[in-house]
């Protein structure tokens, strides 16, 4: 167990450069995932941690020490990669035992150790099969099962759950963070998934093209995004994005439409962008604004209405079974406490 | 039983006549070049069975009528094939093992330690495949005869070993480059160095093209002339190829004796084909990660 402590962290590949000054205080104990849109950065930033890629700037710290120039076997850590990367020509059992059987461990104690976290994670029949015999979910319990045995300052994972089917990947999604409540160890996670961001972590790194965007704890992110890439990226769907002006408590579109706005910001002079939750809007037939419905998508537990609101698309997501068709007229009006303002032009949060 | 029975043939009869007849036109390609291929083994097997006079009376494709197993002995006294024997199998039992461990390290460099100018070396290493051995006689000739070499073992495994590797590093390299990177990197990461990763990771996965790199090498090298006429002028230093070749200018009547010689310079090579094509088993990576 073990802070790891970033510091201005860059890494260029030739003349592009892909990680642009990352700095990150990861605290003892902390379940700490990097989330971000394909090619942000996140897993090359990972694998620097890991010691994979090379660093072209700035510092790693690992349990008070620099590790910049260690090799990876120097860093004490572990990584669980997406594609599991399991020996193909050993069985489970000597999978999990190979990096003790190297650091040269006694027979007898490697046996106890695998023993130990093959208990954990429930993989005590398999032990004595090959990786091509097991299904996917099983690959992946024993990359981290290879992981745990080891007993690292930090646990690597690079999109571990990307390569399951969804039921798969929402118990695995458990279980990781049941595995890290028991052991209490320092995680590290990449996902692009914001999902498995907001269910597991204890703090998120949003990160976009090199640069982080905003950490902090999931909530904090959902409910005060600092800009519109944070408040788009984190929620399912996503948030709407509204562009007016603020008169008298309420919106007005550039359509015309007006919406009633809970609270507005302190200077609202002049144009600005307004963030709704899917969740935040209410469907009536007499009072708000008028939309026309695009697309009905009911998931079950509740409907997606996509609808057109003065030319802008947006989603609103409600929870009683409706049956609007396409091109029918409604009224939204917005139920939500909470709405988010941001500047048009630097899209950061205003409040 | 009965009705069972007859829905059984009908079944037959349905799949014989979905036949593909692209597929039949593929078998009788295949039995025809298979039988030219039998043809020259079969005619060796029966002639070095069979006594002289047995050859001069009747057909080369006949088989023989009384087995003559005295052609095999006669031919390995005759042709002094103690001697040609032992040192093709010494220089092969060397220079095989010697020079696939040699190009599959090299390809593991290659493939996956990050080298300044390991492109540049690659291309180094096939363009030493890339020159036609013929040329080089004369050259190697005079810097073996320079080492004082000429007539020794090491004088031909050296060269053996340069013309050999080039090929395995290509081919090697190729297979190494495509396994997954994330394989070496876990590796890495459990605290393995290059040499372990090599040792436990990457030739124990590598084995089918191992085996094969090894029998290609092991007849190519049994089999080797060219370089050995010229490398081994003393007698008592002959490999297989080069005794086969006197035995058959000094007793050229003699066809039985010289098919028995040339039986038993081929068996040695037939042999490690059979022991080793087990290992040409697919999938061997397979289950390291998701394909």
């Amino acid at each position: 167990m073990a802070m790891v402590q970033v510091s201005g962290l860059r890494k260029s590949f030739g003349a592009l450069e892909v990680v642009k000054g990352v700095s990150i205080d990861i605290r003892d104990g902390e379940f700490l995932i990097l989330v971000g849109p394909s090619g942000c950065g996140k897993s090359t930033l990972l694998r620097m941690i890991a010691g994979l890629e090379d660093i072209s700037g700035g510092r790693i710290e690992i349990a008070g020490r620099v590790v910049n120039a260690l090799s990876p076997k120097e860093r004490n850590i572990a990584m669980v990669f997406q594609n599991y990367a399991l020996y193909p020509q050993m069985t489970v059992a000597q999978n999990m035992g190979f990096s003790l059987e190297i650091s040269g461990m006694k027979k007898a104690e490697i046996e106890k150790k695998v023993a130990d976290a093959s208990e954990i994670l429930g993989l005590n029949p398999l032990l004595q099969r090959k990786p091509s015999q097991l299904s996917g979910g099983q690959r992946q319990r024993v990359a981290m099962g290879r992981a745990i045995v080891r007993d690292p300052d930090v646990f690597l994972f690079d999109e571990p759950l990307s390569n399951l089917d969804a039921k798969l990947r929402v118990q695995m999604r458990a279980e990781i963070k049941a595995l890290h409540q028991r052991l209490g160890s320092t995680i590290v996670y990449v996902t692009h998934d914001q999902v498995e961001a907001m269910t597991m972590a204890d703090r998120i790194v949003v990160l976009r093209a090199g640069r982080v965007e905003q950490i902090g704890t999931p909530l904090e992110l959902y409910d005060h995004p600092e800009n519109m890439f944070v408040a788009g990226f984190l929620g399912s769907p996503s948030m709407n994005f509204l562009r007016g002006t603020i008169e008298g408590g309420s919106l007005l579109l550039s359509g015309g439409e007006r919406l009633v706005l809970p609270s507005v910001p302190r200077n609202a002079g002049g144009e600005l962008v307004v963030g709704i939750r899917p969740q935040g809007f209410a469907i009536g037939t007499q009072n708000g604004a008028k939309a026309t419905v695009k697309v009905v998508e009911p998931t079950g537990a509740d409907t997606h209405v996509l609808a057109d609101i003065g030319g802008t698309e947006i989603t609103c997501v409600v929870n009683d079974r409706v049956d609007f068709a396409a091109g029918q007229e409604i009224r939204l009006s917005i139920s939500a406490a909470q709405v988010h303002f941001f500047d048009p032009v630097s899209e950061e949060r205003i409040d | 039983m009965t009705a069972s029975g007859t829905r059984f043939e009908d079944d037959m009869v349905l799949v014989k006549r979905r036949r593909d007849p692209f597929l039949i036109l593929l078998w009788i390609v295949l039995v025809t070049f298979a039988l030219v291929w039998i043809a020259p083994v079969v005619l060796i097997a029966f002639t070095a069975l069979k006594s002289n006079a047995e050859v001069m009376a009747t057909s080369a494709f006949a088989p023989p009528e009384t087995v003559a197993w005295s052609n095999f002995s006669g031919a390995w006294a005759r042709g002094n094939f103690a001697t040609t024997f032992t040192n093709s199998a010494i220089i092969t039992v060397i220079k095989v093992p010697l020079g696939l461990i040699f190009s599959a390290m090299a390809a593991y460099a290659l493939a996956r330690i990050r080298l300044k100018f390991g492109k540049l070396l690659l291309l180094f290493f096939l363009f030493g495949a890339m020159i036609p051995f013929q040329v080089m006689l004369a050259p190697i000739f005079t810097l073996v005869n320079g080492f004082g070499l000429i007539d020794t073992y090491p004088g031909v495994i050296l060269p053996y070993l340069a013309f050999g590797v080039p090929y395995q590093v290509f081919i090697l390299h190729g297979f190494f480059k495509a396994v997954p990177k994330e394989l070496s990197e876990a590796a890495l990461i459990d605290g393995a160095s290059h040499v372990t990763v090599f040792r436990r990771i990457f030739l124990p996965i590598s084995l089918p093209v191992l085996a094969a790199l090894l029998i290609l090498d092991f007849v190519s090298t049994w089999n080797e002339f060219a370089m050995a006429l010229v490398l081994l002028q003393d007698r008592h230093m002959w490999t297989l190829p080069l005794g086969l070749m006197s035995f058959q200018g000094q007793f050229s009547t003699d066809y039985g004796q010289l098919n028995a010689a040339i039986a038993m310079t081929v068996i040695p090579a037939v042999l490690v084909y059979m022991i080793f094509q087990r290992y040409f088993v697919s999938g061997l990576t397979s289950g390291a990660v998701k394909g």
